[in-house]
């Protein structure tokens, strides 16, 4: 499989410790997968939450925000747990607003652990990659303290609980001469200013968050920072219920003269707490720390060599027209038109090997295939489909053209239903010549599965290939090729069912078009309509 | 194929069930430890000064830049102080404690807890300067007094009462019987006004 290139790993000699990586690194992959498959098959690869958990963290964001703000014109820095109490009391809005917005926190925990998970098993931690992963990293960190502060401003057992923690840890580092547990013993009461930091972290922070997410996302080309309008409505709805029906209880106010029997902790803020209250505080140090330190490591842990499947594009100078359409459709801004060397007036396509993530995408907006990554341009592709072709001269099959990420398993189906399998590292790669050298070298017909779009490894994949396909972006699919032999679909992971029935349709179509009945073909314009639903159109 | 009927009843009993689980997980009860009681120790102090000063003469004085001119040239350290911590005449903890800060010229800040059981205990905590050698000083107060010239000297001599005020005691004990009931915490704490330990079990009124 291109992206997942083993021979090109194993070229190079693996310390054990990036040896132990690679090993989690797959099975982050399988268990990501099977994560994958089954949210498919409860909700469909459109919906499936786990395909954006990028965009479902940041409108979580949004939604912290904004019942933040609602929540800040009622809290009092004088009385803090009373007027948290008193918002409660509010059945109209304060309770189930101050219910989301917690509710809220915890879902975006979530979303940013599977969008870690997901960049890791995808292995798209490392090389170009590594700034978002960096940044990412800290951005969590600063969620867990935007967090933290928060539940500290309520000053209930658990704000309490989690502030005397941290203090305790704190108290170990010879950084402050007076304990700050000292704050919380008794013996005087809680200064003002003590809360007012607090809120002022509170709201400090996720400002941080904002500017962090700039540079997360600054080498993306055109990010996509929101789920589609269906999914958003679905959990904000979702959660909003939950508000309603079952906001979290307001613990009692802290006492520091009586330790609570027990204490509701909430979990994804403080599922350290248990532990390390057992443990001396070197040990809670060196656990974070640790943890802190491997994970920002892990660019380098999983880094690959610049080669084979990995090396970045190349531009060959003689055919490129200087038509700019390839910088363009990189997803990643790694594509410059600068002056050519040559002679000629044209500019010519220049990439840039640190930002290029070797995704390919170049190699299929290039009508004249002068770029692309090392034996994925066009006219590599080309070369290869030949081969492929040439054991099935005169069988007239359907050539299933595939994206090998989407659904590894599926491709044997596919063949056990007669398609000619010819796999790709990404549909996005794909240039049109090679559909249209496939029907010329006897396929009956061409249908290209991709992975659902907002899963592609190369970000945009299938929304370039539709527009080459249907709507004429540069490098398109010419007007000489049958659109009716052709046909774009989704292949998932857990939609087994449906991408076989997709290509059984498609074989039914076909039957109807080599052997005509009247009235028995569908209208052309809407065969040529994609099986997948455009990449931005749901955006 | 996904979105057939009992795939979507089970995609919707699986949402329901995902926002059960963000229900328990946002308020996962914890037990806090045991049902025992606690004793808290926490306060901060100024340590006495352990010092032997001489005093400077007129020519002395005059030698010095005009910013250090105190009549008084003061050498020694702060105190350290033995902590012993009793329930019911069982030593629990014994340790030394001085001032906070590299050259422990800060004051003396201490926060310690001590897990005890439920129910009525004798609380002994002391806190015994551990330097035996006393404050040496070539004058007295008023003997400084006396001689003092101008307003400066007075201040200085008002500022070393001030400090030596401050300071806490070389020995100070709190005895107290205390009936603790479960997860309730006695705070012995260093009240500055009536320089003495005090023990609370509830917040003082303010």
């Amino acid at each position: 499989m291109i992206n997942w290139p083993q021979e090109a790993v194993s070229r190079t000699r693996r310390s054990p410790p990036i040896g132990h990586v690679r090993h989690l690194e797959r099975l982050a992959g399988r268990i990501l997968r099977a994560a994958d498959a089954a949210a498919t098959r409860f909700l469909g690869w459109r919906y499936n939450p786990l395909h954006q958990s990028g965009p479902v963290a940041f409108g979580l964001l949004l939604v912290l925000i904004v019942t933040g703000v609602y929540l800040l014109v009622w809290y009092r820095v004088g009385a803090p747990w009373t007027s948290v109490q008193g918002i409660v009391a509010d059945p109209w809005l304060g309770r189930w607003i101050r219910a989301l917005h917690r509710y809220a926190s915890d879902a975006m925990v979530v979303a940013v652990a599977v969008h870690a998970l997901r960049m890791f098993a995808q292995a798209r931690s490392w090389g170009p990659r590594t700034l978002a992963w960096v940044s990412g990293v800290i951005l969590l960190l600063f969620v867990f303290v935007s967090g933290w502060t928060g539940f500290v401003m309520v000053w209930d057992t658990f704000g309490a609980r989690l502030a005397i923690a941290g203090a305790r840890l704190f108290d170990a580092l010879p950084v402050l001469s007076e304990p700050m547990r000292r704050i919380f013993a008794g013996d005087r009461p809680i200064p003002s200013a003590f809360y007012f930091i607090n809120l002022f972290l509170h709201v400090a922070v996720p400002l941080g968050v904002a500017g962090g997410l700039w540079i997360h996302v600054s080498r993306v080309a055109r990010p996509v920072l929101l789920p589609p309008r269906v999914l958003s409505a679905a959990l904000f709805g979702a959660l909003v219920a939950l508000s309603v029906v079952a906001p979290p209880p307001l613990p009692p106010v802290a006492n520091p003269f009586l330790a609570p029997a027990s204490v509701p902790i909430d979990f994804y803020y403080a599922f350290w707490l248990p532990l390390t209250e057992r443990l001396p505080e070197w040990a809670g140090w060196a656990g974070a720390t640790a943890t802190f330190v491997i994970a920002a490591a892990v660019p380098s842990l999983v880094r690959r060599p610049r080669e084979g499947s990995w090396a970045p594009s190349v531009v060959d100078e003689r055919t490129c027209t200087g038509c700019a359409q390839c910088p363009q459709d990189c997803p990643w801004d790694a594509i410059r038109m600068q002056p050519r060397s040559d002679g000629r007036e044209a500019l010519v396509a220049h990439v840039d090997p640190a930002q290029c993530v070797s995704c390919g995408i170049c190699a299929g907006s290039c009508a004249p295939m002068g770029v692309g990554p090392p034996l994925r341009t066009g006219r590599d592709q080309l070369a290869r489909l030949r081969t492929f072709l040439e054991p099935l001269q005169g069988d007239a099959p359907i050539v299933a053209i595939a994206c090998e990420n989407a659904a590894p398993r599926h491709l044997e189906a596919l063949r056990r239903s007669g398609a000619s399998v010819h796999p790709i590292s990404c549909t996005g790669n794909l240039h049109s010549s090679v559909i249209e050298l496939a029907l010329r070298g006897g396929a009956r017909g061409v249908i290209v599965f991709s992975c659902p779009p907002r899963d592609c490894r190369g970000r945009e994949g299938p929304k370039w290939l539709e527009q080459r396909m249907y709507h004429d972006r540069e490098a398109e699919l010419q007007p000489r090729v049958d659109r009716r032999r052709v046909r774009l679909a989704t292949m998932a992971a857990g939609d087994l069912a449906g991408t076989l029935a997709t290509l059984s349709g498609f074989a039914r179509d076909l039957d109807l078009l080599d052997r005509p009945q009247a009235g028995a073909l569908s209208p052309i314009d809407v065969l040529c309509e994609p099986a997948t639903v455009p990449a931005g159109g749901d955006r | 194929m996904t979105g057939t009927v009992p795939w979507r009843v089970a995609g919707t009993m699986g949402a329901l069930a995902m926002l059960a689980v963000l229900r328990a997980t946002a308020a996962w009860d914890i037990a806090a430890g045991d049902d025992g009681a606690a004793l808290r120790l926490s306060w901060s102090a100024r340590p006495e000064r352990i010092e032997t000063c001489r005093r400077l003469t007129d020519e002395e004085l005059a030698q010095r830049p005009p910013h250090m001119r105190l009549r008084l040239e003061c050498n020694g350290s702060f105190a350290h102080y033995r902590l012993t911590v009793s329930v019911d005449s069982q030593v629990i903890s014994e340790t030394t404690v001085r001032g906070g800060g590299l050259r422990h010229d800060r004051p003396m800040h201490l926060f310690e807890e001590f897990r005890v059981p439920a129910g009525r205990h004798r609380f002994r905590v002391a806190l015994v300067r551990v330097d035996s050698a006393s404050a040496t000083r070539e004058d007295s107060s008023t003997a400084v007094a006396d001689t003092m010239r101008g307003s400066r000297e007075a201040r200085e001599i008002d500022e070393r009462r001030r400090r030596a005020g401050e300071a806490i005691p070389a020995r100070l004990v709190l005895d107290t019987l205390v009936v603790l009931a479960e997860r309730r915490v006695l705070l012995v704490t260093w009240d500055g006004q009536r320089r003495t330990l005090v023990g609370l079990t509830q917040e003082p009124a303010r």
